[in-house]
This record gives structure tokens, C-alpha cells and sequence, in this order.
């Protein structure tokens, strides 16, 4: 084959996304030497763990899609086991589950791999790249080819209709294991193919950039509502690491330079500050055993380092300015209204959407810190021993890694991450539509606190005195129901009319991929098995009436 | 030199003028709600006077908060307001050059006082409080989408920009948004978001002081509250301005605009106070359904008309 002979090839991108699974398998393993002490099986562990970073970095790499389809599918057995490792009782089921979605989307990866190879005459990325020609979507055998790569983009990062292992995968398995594969490695290696999916092989038509961002913006909503009302936290970081991933396809799908560089800037965010979430959130289950949000409360006066980290990555994920989450989502609306100058009225919709979703957000992970962090502590987080129950330095470290370049992505945006990464990555440099000045604003808001600070000083702040919490009159001790843990707080969502019917097939699983699957099969194979009862009359007659049909065929 | 510049705007508007409107405005709007009510009403003073007491109180705080987060959250808040409002006053004061920020940062930066009361609600550990935070957060996420659908408007009309100098510029030129079809709706719609942004009645249900005795605040006390008190006065001005750069002409310091700008501006903080003392309070469900429900719709059909050009 021509060309087959370069395998390997390394360009900006590729390097880009190379060092960042690089930077979070380092972190993991750092982590893990703190949060996995004392458990069994830890060398199956760290040697899942490293052969996903070499995969990884193998997939990443490679420059054949033959090849690259190979790591991609061998990246599943280390991701089957490391969640198999988890400790709830659930775990092997979910691994499984997670294995045939990934697997069966994989299979159609090959297939649309095949469709392509026929259609190029070559499944080398270098000569996309190099010939700089792309297929056009316009042929029914380009746009298969296209639909059966992108499934296997969609599952391994996560979004809708394949997202269904994140949330499981997310509370049954190991926070460690949470942060770096759904939260970090597959979101980069998932939009690192679409990148080159969508920029580099295929040529994309406006029907399908559409379709690309109407899939981004029903996953960023879709999920979101499922994450408010969930009562485990790192089930609800799960739904989140769905939904980022919406603004990312969102972001890619506008066509337009700015959206993917938005598109491309929000992975690398999102990488950071999910997995500073997942590993904050596993320092508080190391502490609490469990992450029911009902049995946690109050943990900030406890793990005060934990909770900064949290509430940055937190505010980070919201898109609250300064932080890195912010900047890139406010490139992806600029895209969408790029896009939206040549288009029809649809992207008011994606717009919206979007906007909209990052309120939403915002207020589940306002839940989630009151659940958490603030609140009254459950009788159980106020019967913990000791006094110093913050993690140790080993756990600590990565998370205060990853909420420090949150803050650093976000306020000096241009000069790093974008100068840096993204720009040369998609070898362009987008006129911005809109404003923003991370560093000005940031000290306008020092500014500002200064000066919140300096009214403080003026009246008498720091004379404080500690008094009872006033509840009507009443002494909150002596009425532990009236404790608020803040599962139930956006119950008022799940009852309005219309949302609590989606709720409820929800909860029925009637949009879970596997789920519907698995019944259809199952359906299937229970009406063959009824007729394989194993009777020899029956099997007689069902003998007779074959005989039959082949009579009247050959006879008409 | 653009940071000395970005010092001076920050001191001068951002935080004194800012706070001698707001000041004057929650005055205006004690004022009127006490004539409503056929009492005198409170001296000019009496809003200063009132946060100058606060300042001298001791602050409490009440055993099981987190102490740490328990004071910071009205910082942030208070930052916050004070950032977008000398976004809005470079914006204004600079002749059409935009700086700082676009919409979509003042935008996200009005969202950012909301969260720092119920921040500061939760830190509290006060049941009450909880449930009024959990009250405030559904209101941001029932109001957010028909706000952003609103603001969606004159970006649309004013020819795809986000820079607030150029709605401003488009607006010099071809009259204020809110006289075209689309621009009046989505005004309407913007002007019931602001109302629930200062959680004032019929939004006031987060604080609302006979069934949750003040609910996100009802721990907060000295300067503490005083702090969150300026925020909220601050914002009294703040909205209203956003609203008249976006939707109204915007600010300009030449004769008879100047004083067209105190109308709107008086005008709209009067319809502010109106609103608050002709209604009763709608209970949180019922808030959302309102947000979500027939304002949504109002702010898809302000859209529709827009894009048609109306």
C-alpha cells in the first residue's frame, strides 16, 4: 500500500492531547499511591492503569486508522477491568455493560472504517492530512462511514445516545479510576478523533454540522436535568461528564474556527476540572465511606483544602468568569454565532441551549456543595474521630494541581492554553466576535474584594461571636429531622408537568442504549426459546409446517 | 496606563457612583412603597444611615456554620456587582470602544451575586437558610433561560455582535432595540428577570420573611449584612443600566440624552417598585412554571420576530 509504511506521526494536536494524558496519568498514579493503600489488587491496578497510558499515547500517535483502531479497541480491556475493580456490588455488571457499549460501537468503527478504505482506496491519515482532501458528506456510503466513526467517538466520550456507562461507571468504581478514564483519558481521546473525524478525513456539509449540534445540545441539557436530581455524588459527576461533553461536540459541530477552538479548549477544561472533581469527591468517600449525598453534610470545616478544590473546579464546570470553563465556553457561543450569521434560525436553539445548561449546572453543583461540603453535618460525618481529617499530601497534590490551572487557564487564557495548545493545533488563529479580558476583569474583581474587604475593616467584622442558629425560636440540636441534606432540593423540577414524565421513564431507563437493547434482544430470544420447548411433537409440527411451505413454494 | 484608567473608572463609578444611585434609588423605592401604604416614608438618609448602624453591630455567626465561606460569599458578590458595573461604565463612558467584557460576560458575571447568597446561605448550616438558597438557586435556573433568550434579541438585530459598544453604536444609528417588535417583548421579559434577580416581590421567595424568617440571610448580621445590603442596592442600579445599554439607547452624556437616561432609569425603577407592591408572593414551583412557561414563550416569540427583522 502506498504510504502504509509511516506509522507513527506526531503533529501538534496529537502532541497536545499526548501530554495531557501524560500530565493526568502521572497525577493518577500520585493520587492512587494515597487513595488505593491498603487495597487488594493494586498490581492488576497500576498495570491497567500504565497500559492505558500507553494505548493512549499509541492511539494518539498513530497515523494509520487501521492501527489506530487497534488501540482504540484494546484501550477497552483496561477500562473493563479498572471499573470490574470497583467495590460496589454492581461493579462487574457495569463493567460489562460499559464493555459491549464501547465494544459494539467499536465494531461499528470497523465497519465504517471499511466503508472509508473503499471509498479513499487508503485508511492513512497522513495522506488526508498531506493531499488535504477530504471526503465529502454528499454520498449515502460517506455519510455510513461517517455515522458508524462517530458512534464510537460518542461512547468513548460519552455523549448521547451511547453515554449510559459514564453515570454507572462514575459511582460504582474507583474516584481514581472516575477521574482518569470518563472524566480525562476518553473525553481527550473521544474529541481528539472527532477533531480529526471532522476537520481532517471527512468534509462536512451544514445538515451535518447541524446534527452535530443539535446531538451537543440535547446531550448538555438531557444530562444536566439528570444530574440534578441525583442523590450520589459521584453518579452526579458522572451525568456532568456527559454533559460537558455536549458543549465539546457542540463546539466542533458550528463548522466555524472559533467554535472548534472553543470545542477543543473546552476538553482540555474539562479534563481538569472533572478530574479535580472526581478526585475531591473520592477524598471525601475515603473519609465518609460512602457517597450517598443523604449521609455526607458538613465536611468543609473538616477537609478545607478538599472543599477549595472542589468549589473552584466547581465554579469552573458553572462557567463562572474568571475560570477556565468560562473561556471556553464563551469561544463555543461565539462559533455557534459565527455559524449562526450564514445559517437558518436553528442556532438561537443551540445558543440557549447551551447558555441555559450552564445555569443549570451552576445549580447542581450548588446542591452538591450544600450536600457535600456545607449544610449541617449528618449524624454520621458528626460522629467521625479525630480532629485533622484532611487526605495526605499524595491525594492532596493532584487536586490542588488541577483546581491552581483551572484558575491559571482561565485568567491568563490567551497566553497560555490558547497560544500555546490550542491555535497551533487547528493551525489557526480566529478573530474573536466578542470581548473579554481575563486578566483586566481578574483584577477588577481583586479590586472588588479588596474592597468588600476594606467595608469588613471599616465596621467591626472581625469582632464576631458564635451564637446558636436561630430556627424559630427553637434549639436545632434537639430536632435532628430538621436537618436539610439537600438531595430533595430540586424536587420542584422533577414535579413539573411534562419534565415529570421524562423523569419518570428516566428512571424506567427508556433512554439507556443498553438497556433497550438488552430488552430487545432478551424479547427476541424469548419468543425462539418458546418455540424450542423441547417437545418432539412440537418440533414435529413445526417440522409439517415447514414441509409445507416448501411444498407450496415449489409447487406454485 | 490602562490599569490606573480600569482603578479610576473601578473607584470613581464602579463602587461610588454605583452606590450614590443605588442608594438613591432604594430611597425612592422606600418612599413610594410607604405612600403607598399611607405612611411618611423614611428621610433621604435613612438608607445610609442604615447600613452605616449595620457597620457598627458585632457579627455573629452562628455554631456549625463554616466560618471561612460563611464571610467570603458576600465578597464575592459584592466584587462581582461592582466588576460588571465598571464593565458597564468603560463600556458607556468610552464612545462606542468596547472594553473589559461583552455581553455574554456581564451575562454570566449577574448570575455570580445570586450564587454568592446562596453560597453564603448554605455556609450559614441554618435549615431556614438552606431552603431559602435552594429557593434562590431554582429562581437563577428558572429566569436564566428566558433571560438569555431576551439578551439574545438585540445581539440579533444589532447585527451579530456581542460587543456592547456596537449595541449601543447600532442603537445610536437606528433608533433604540426596544422600539422594534421583538426589542419591546424581550424588554418585558428582561424587565420580570430583574425583578426576580433582586429577589423582590412577587420573586421573593427565597427570603421571604414570613414563612422563612429571611431565609438565605436570616444568620447574617453587622457588616457582614451590611456588605450583602450594598450589593443589593448596588444591584438596584447595576440591572437597570444593563437594561438600558441593551435594550434602551444606552448612556449619553450630551444634553437632552442625559436627562432621557435619568427618565428611563427613574421610570424603570419605579415600575421595579410598582411591581413589588401590587402583587403577592408566588410560591417557588409556581415562579419556575411562570419562568419557564408563558415567559419562555413571550422570549421565543421576542426571538422569532427579531430574526424576521421586526
Amino acid at each position: 500500500m502506498n504510504g502504509m509504511h509511516i506509522i507513527f506521526r506526531a503533529d501538534r494536536l496529537s502532541i497536545s492531547v499526548a501530554v495531557f494524558v501524560a500530565f493526568f496519568s502521572v497525577l493518577i498514579v500520585c493520587y492512587s499511591l494515597g487513595a488505593m493503600r491498603g487495597k487488594t489488587r493494586l498490581g492488576l491496578y497500576y498495570g491497567c492503569v500504565l497500559i492505558t497510558f500507553l494505548g493512549s499515547l499509541g492511539a494518539v500517535f498513530a497515523d494509520n486508522l487501521v492501527l489506530f483502531i487497534v488501540f482504540w479497541g484494546f484501550l477497552g480491556i483496561p477500562l473493563y477491568l479498572l471499573i470490574g475493580m470497583g467495590e460496589a456490588e454492581r461493579a462487574s455488571y457495569t463493567a460489562k455493560k460499559t464493555f459491549i457499549l464501547i465494544g459494539g460501537t467499536d465494531c461499528f468503527m470497523l465497519l465504517g472504517l471499511a466503508i472509508l478504505w473503499q471509498l479513499a482506496g487508503h485508511p492513512g491519515l497522513a495522506q488526508f492530512r498531506m493531499s488535504g482532501i477530504a471526503l465529502p458528506l454528499t454520498s449515502t456510503a460517506a455519510i455510513m462511514a461517517y455515522l458508524c466513526l462517530l458512534s464510537g467517538t460518542l461512547a468513548k466520550a460519552g455523549a448521547l445516545p451511547f453515554h449510559t456507562w459514564v453515570p454507572d461507571a462514575s459511582e460504582d468504581t474507583h474516584a481514581s479510576v472516575a477521574a482518569f478514564l470518563p472524566a480525562a483519558l476518553d473525553k481527550l481521546l473521544g474529541i481528539y478523533f472527532l477533531m480529526r473525524l471532522t476537520l481532517e478525513i471527512f468534509h462536512m456539509t451544514p445538515a451535518m454540522n447541524t446534527f452535530l449540534m443539535a446531538l451537543g445540545s440535547i446531550t448538555i441539557i438531557a444530562a444536566v436535568m439528570m444530574a440534578l436530581v441525583q442523590h450520589d455524588l459521584k453518579r452526579l459527576l458522572g451525568y456532568h461528564a456527559v454533559s460537558q461533553v455536549g458543549y465539546m461536540i457542540l463546539g466542533i459541530g458550528t463548522g466555524s474556527v472559533l467554535g472548534i477552538a472553543g470545542g477543543l479548549f473546552h476538553m482540555l477544561n474539562n479534563t481538569l476540572y472533572k478530574s479535580c472533581l472526581f478526585l475531591a469527591g473520592g477524598a471525601v468517600e475515603q473519609r465518609a465511606g460512602t457517597t450517598d449525598l443523604g449521609r455526607l453534610g458538613g465536611y468543609a470545616k473538616a477537609m478545607p483544602i478538599t472543599f477549595g478544590t472542589f468549589l473552584i473546579a466547581s465554579l469552573a464546570i458553572a462557567g463562572v468568569p474568571p475560570f477556565n470553563g468560562f473561556a471556553s465556553k464563551w469561544m463555543i457561543y461565539q462559533g455557534i454565532l459565527d455559524n449562526g450569521q450564514y445559517g437558518g434560525g436553528l442556532w438561537v436553539v443551540w445558543l440557549a441551549a447551551a447558555m441555559a445548561g450552564s445555569a443549570l449546572t451552576l445549580a447542581s453543583f450548588m446542591k452538591l456543595i450544600h450536600a457535600v461540603f456545607l449544610g449541617q453535618p449528618s449524624t454520621q460525618a458528626a460522629q467521625l474521630p479525630g480532629d485533622s481529617r484532611e487526605s495526605g499530601p499524595a491525594m492532596l497534590t493532584p487536586m490542588v494541581i488541577l483546581a491552581a490551572l483551572c484558575v491559571v487557564f482561565g485568567v491568563l487564557a490567551y497566553s497560555i492554553p490558547l497560544r500555546l495548545v490550542v491555535f497551533p493545533s487547528i493551525h489557526a488563529h480566529p478573530e474573536f466576535l466578542g470581548l473579554w479580558r481575563p486578566v483586566a476583569a481578574t483584577f477588577l474583581l481583586l479590586l472588588g474584594l479588596g474592597a468588600g474587604v476594606v467595608i469588613y475593616w471599616l465596621g467591626a467584622a472581625m469582632k464576631t461571636r458564635e451564637t446558636k442558629p436561630f430556627v424559630g425560636g427553637e434549639t436545632l440540636a434537639d430536632f435532628s429531622a430538621m436537618r436539610v441534606s439537600g438531595t430533595e432540593f430540586y424536587k420542584t423540577v422533577q414535579d413539573m408537568p411534562f419534565l415529570n414524565t421524562v423523569y419518570r421513564l428516566a428512571e424506567k431507563k427508556a433512554f439507556d442504549v443498553y438497556d433497550v437493547g438488552a430488552k430487545l434482544t432478551f424479547s427476541f430470544s424469548r419468543v425462539l426459546g418458546a418455540c424450542h420447548s423441547g417437545e418432539l411433537p412440537r418440533y414435529l409440527a413445526w417440522c409439517l409446517a415447514g414441509t409445507l411451505i416448501v411444498l407450496y413454494l415449489l409447487m406454485r | 496606563m490602562t490599569y490606573l484608567m480600569y482603578i479610576g473608572y473601578l473607584v470613581v463609578f464602579g463602587v461610588a457612583v454605583t452606590a450614590v444611585i443605588g442608594l438613591l434609588a432604594s430611597w425612592i423605592d422606600r418612599k413610594v412603597t410607604a405612600r403607598v401604604q399611607y405612611r411618611v416614608g423614611p428621610p433621604l438618609l435613612q438608607p445610609v444611615i442604615d447600613l452605616v448602624k449595620l457597620l457598627g453591630k458585632e457579627t455573629l455567626i452562628p455554631s456549625g456554620a463554616s466560618r471561612t465561606m460563611f464571610l467570603a460569599a458576600p465578597l464575592i458578590g459584592f466584587a462581582s456587582v461592582i466588576a460588571v458595573s465598571t464593565i458597564l461604565w468603560t463600556n458607556s463612558l468610552s464612545g462606542g470602544r468596547s472594553f473589559l467584557g461583552d455581553l455574554v460576560v456581564v451575562v454570566y458575571l449577574l448570575a455570580v451575586p445570586s450564587m454568592s447568597i446562596i453560597l453564603g446561605g448554605f455556609a450559614s448550616g441554618n435549615p431556614l437558610a438552606s431552603v431559602g438558597a435552594s429557593r434562590e438557586m431554582k429562581l437563577v435556573m428558572a429566569y436564566e433561560l428566558p433571560f438569555v433568550l431576551a439578551c439574545l434579541v438585540p445581539v440579533i438585530l444589532s447585527g451579530y455582535t456581542l460587543k456592547l459598544g456596537d449595541i449601543v453604536g447600532y442603537q445610536t444609528q437606528h433608533g433604540a432595540i426596544a422600539l422594534s417588535g421583538g426589542g419591546a417583548l424581550a424588554l418585558i421579559v428582561c424587565i420580570l428577570c430583574m425583578q426576580a434577580k433582586l429577589a423582590l416581590v412577587p420573586f421573593d421567595a427565597p427570603e421571604a420573611e414570613t414563612e422563612i424568617c429571611g431565609g438565605v440571610l436570616i444568620e447574617y448580621s453587622g457588616p457582614v449584612l451590611a456588605l450583602y445590603r450594598l450589593m443589593k442596592t448596588m444591584l438596584l442600579f447595576v440591572l437597570p443600566f444593563f437594561i438600558i445599554i441593551v435594550f434602551m439607547g444606552g448612556l449619553r452624556l450630551d444634553g437632552i440624552h442625559l436627562v432621557l437616561f435619568v427618565l428611563k432609569y427613574v421610570g424603570l425603577v419605579a415600575l421595579i417598585t410598582v411591581i413589588r407592591n401590587t402583587n403577592p408572593r408566588l410560591r417557588i414551583d409556581q415562579a419556575m412554571r411562570f419562568f419557564w412557561g408563558p415567559m419562555t414563550v413571550v422570549a421565543v416569540i421576542a426571538v422569532g420576530l427579531a430574526l424576521m427583522g421586526w
